[in-house]
């Protein structure tokens, strides 16, 4: 049997009432900053619980265009995950400002406890990721960032609906930065982003910031980006938006059912599921103990698992300029040497899922 | 209000209209590989474009925009740098340099908005890290003289030649004088994709590599990341379209060029100011401009008789309040300024009829004739 990793082809294989809508857009010439993307802005700001939503070209972006909105700027320091995806970096770097990393804990999210002791003067912000479809602890971050007046700039790209105590990300922090590229949770044809925020200010300042700085056609005001969300994947977006809470839910039953049989597995750790976190599963990720035995295992077996990311940032060679040893994050090295990610998106069947875990079951009974 | 027998400035439905039918089939083909990053189509798109402009190397890229900004991050254009441009560019041009963190350093510019290379030399400084000249409206600098300072100071160019693919000085293609020649395909450019995207190109083969990286996080695989990057890839499906685009592109300047030798026939001299393509130029009107006294005037007249003009751009870049931190003032640039008051964008797309273009010339020779107002 073959268990696939990417579902692109499935998603978008009977979509005829999609292609009607598409078609008759295309008609419109209305190609950039068009009136589908007004209403996949408000669509999308409705369905996460905040007042605005921003449409802009990637993820990437959504944290750069929040960092620039918020005054972080050459000099500045920004606290982070020392595990997340380059691109958290890339948008801190791109800024002039300097990441300064925390480790995680075993929800691959950042232990918020360990921030404290590096708040600088320089600290402009923290951007918590959160990761794989967890979340950070938000309730704890918010006290420290009220305490030491440091904006949050959520690190939300892969945690659509992902929420603690019924709050969602991308609420709990200045600014939330959205990722729809073809692989997230709520995907596009192509690079994309969002940025949720409550504050008015913010929201017309990012306005600017994602168009060149145009007040209108004439006028710039500030000096700005182009950095904006085709109005052709807000039709796609439009049209996917509707189901993200069902993708949400199957993917949620689909972790539900490995977590069951993995927790019989005494090979296999299964991470933390606090009661009160709703844990989206972007990726669904284990301990295994002789992780990389059995990654081959089942890649011979036709299942297309995978490592995320089997280098941690903080050990890149783009950061080799800060001389981190492997020890000074600890948790995030442990987890690099025996994470793995299975399938667990909204189009597998249940078929596929059990294979899954038998295989895995077999690779340990051989042992 | 949409008249009749009015003329829009551009005609992107008309452009849907004659190529739906293998446009949609083409866009189906691309979404069904399900490869909506990178891929087949973009690597065919970046060849293609080598073939097209005659250069070694082209990095498919997000926007235009993100051409100039990777353009100058790999030229070494830093914090303090110095890029001598124009002021009556469009602002992203200049918000590149800027968010660089470079300053932009502005040359005035001719009677025919091209950069004035004479000004050039007296603004170099040891800061100057590029010269960053625009072929503006699709009309080639004099990229000889520019070219000539360049070696002398050693100071490479970055060409922005957003508005002007295909078009040649001395037979050479825009975009490939300088070290790194930086292209939008946004929709309203000769080259359109149905969404931002842009390229950019050279014929440094380390300047072409580092570009590639830079594009996409600054990763060289799906693990390792040698220095930050950009998120700044040209979507698949766009790729496609480009591609698809491309093969009509030659056709459409000509029709382009068509219809200015036809306004240049028409208009009256005695009151309608235009610049003659030169002996060495090929030019492929993005934009066709007049530069003509009661220009809002004119403008509000043409309105009312149906015909939709644009002005490119009214406020110049040094007196924007985005440009107040560079101490600029009125004056400073007389002749950007002078223009700005006068330039008016007539409709000059592919899908205009003769008879569009005699009615534009008639209404504007007898506005002047008569005197309207």
């Amino acid at each position: 049997m073959n268990v696939r990793y990417s579902y692109l082809g499935d998603q978008f294989k009977n979509c005829p009432e999609l292609w009607v809508k598409l078609k008759k857009f295309v008609s419109t010439g209305d190609f950039t900053l068009g009136k589908p993307l007004v209403e996949f802005e408000k669509k999308f700001a409705k369905l996460i619980g905040t007042k605005f939503a921003l449409g802009v070209n990637s993820g990437t972006d959504a944290l750069k265009l929040s960092l620039k909105a918020i005054g972080v700027g050459h000099g500045d320091e920004v606290i982070t995950a020392a595990n997340t995806f380059v691109a958290t970096v890339g948008a801190i770097k791109e800024l002039g400002a300097e990441p300064i990393f925390v480790d995680c804990d075993d929800t691959f999210c950042m232990n918020v406890s360990l921030i404290k002791k590096k708040i600088s003067k320089k600290t402009k912000a923290i951007v918590p990721v959160h990761f794989t479809g967890y979340m950070t602890n938000m309730p704890e971050l918010m006290k420290l960032s009220k305490k030491y007046r440091l904006p949050i700039i959520e690190d939300a790209c892969q945690s659509i609906l992902g929420n603690i105590n019924n709050k969602n990300a991308g609420t709990w922090g200045k600014t939330g930065a959205f990722s729809l590229h073809p692989l997230k949770n709520i995907n596009v044809w192509s690079d994309g982003g969002v940025i949720t925020t409550n504050d008015k200010k913010i929201y017309e300042k990012l306005k600017l910031l994602r168009n060149h700085g145009l007040l209108n056609r004439d006028e710039v005001v500030i000096s700005g980006y182009n950095s904006r969300l085709d109005t052709f994947q807000a039709v796609i977006g439009n049209w996917l938006l509707p189901k993200a809470k069902e993708i949400t839910r199957q993917r949620i039953v689909n972790a539900k059912l490995y977590d069951e049989a993995f927790s019989k597995i005494p090979q296999i750790t299964i991470p933390p599921r606090p009661n009160n976190y709703k844990i989206v599963y972007h990726l669904y990720i284990v301990f295994a103990k002789d992780r990389d035995n059995l990654l081959k295992y089942c890649l011979k077996k036709g299942i297309e698992a995978k490592v995320h990311y089997p280098i941690p940032m903080y050990l890149q060679k783009s950061l080799k300029y800060k001389n981190f040893k492997k020890k000074d994050f600890p948790v995030s090295y442990l987890h690099s040497k025996s994470i793995i990610t299975f399938p667990c998106d909204q189009h597998l069947n249940k078929r596929q899922l059990n294979y899954v875990i038998k295989t895995v079951k077999k690779f340990y009974e051989k042992k | 209000m949409k008249k009749n027998n009015s003329i829009p400035f551009v005609a992107l439905d008309k452009q849907w209209q004659q190529e739906k039918s293998q446009l949609i089939k083409i866009i189906e083909k691309s979404i069904s590989r399900g490869m909506w990053v990178g891929g087949r189509d973009v690597k065919e798109f970046e060849n293609n474009i080598k073939k097209t402009i005659n250069t070694k190397y082209v990095v498919a890229l997000n926007s235009g925009t993100d051409a100039l900004t990777l353009g100058l991050k790999l030229l070494n254009v830093k914090r303090d740098s110095e890029v001598i441009t124009v002021p009556n560019s469009f602002i992203a041009s200049t918000g590149a340099i800027v968010h660089v963190g470079a300053k932009p350093i502005f040359v005035d510019v001719l009677p025919d908005q091209s950069m004035d290379y004479r000004q050039i030399e007296k603004k170099i400084s040891p800061l100057t890290k590029a010269i960053m000249p625009v072929h503006l409206t699709g009309s080639i600098n004099n990229m000889d003289k520019i070219v000539k300072i360049s070696k002398k100071y050693k100071i490479p160019i970055i060409e922005d030649s957003a508005q002007a693919i295909g078009s040649k000085f001395n037979n050479k293609y825009a975009g490939t004088f300088g070290e790194i020649g930086c292209f939008s395909a946004h929709p309203l450019k000769n080259l359109n994709a149905i969404g931002d995207s842009g390229f950019l190109v050279t014929n440094n083969k380390y300047i072409y590599q580092k570009a590639k990286l830079f594009s996409n996080h600054g990763m060289t695989d799906r693990n390792h990341t040698k220095f930050f990057g950009y998120n700044s890839r040209m979507d698949t499906l766009q790729a496609s379209i480009l591609n698809f685009r491309l093969k009509n592109l030659k056709k459409l300047i000509l029709q382009r060029r068509h219809n200015a030798e036809l306004y240049m026939k028409l208009l009256d001299r005695k009151n309608v100011f235009f610049d003659n393509e030169r002996f060495n130029q090929y030019n492929t009107y993005h934009l066709f401009v007049i530069q003509v006294k009661k220009r809002d005037q004119l403008k509000k007249y043409l309105e009312k008789n149906g015909v939709n003009t644009k002005i490119h751009y009214p406020v110049p870049i040094h007196l924007q309040e985005a440009s107040i931190f560079l101490n600029y003032k009125k004056g400073d640039f007389p002749e950007t300024e002078k223009q700005s008051k006068t330039i008016l964008s007539l409709p000059i797309h592919q899908f205009l009829k003769k008879s569009d273009i005699f009615k534009i010339c008639n209404l504007i020779n007898s506005f002047f004739k008569k005197g309207i107002n």
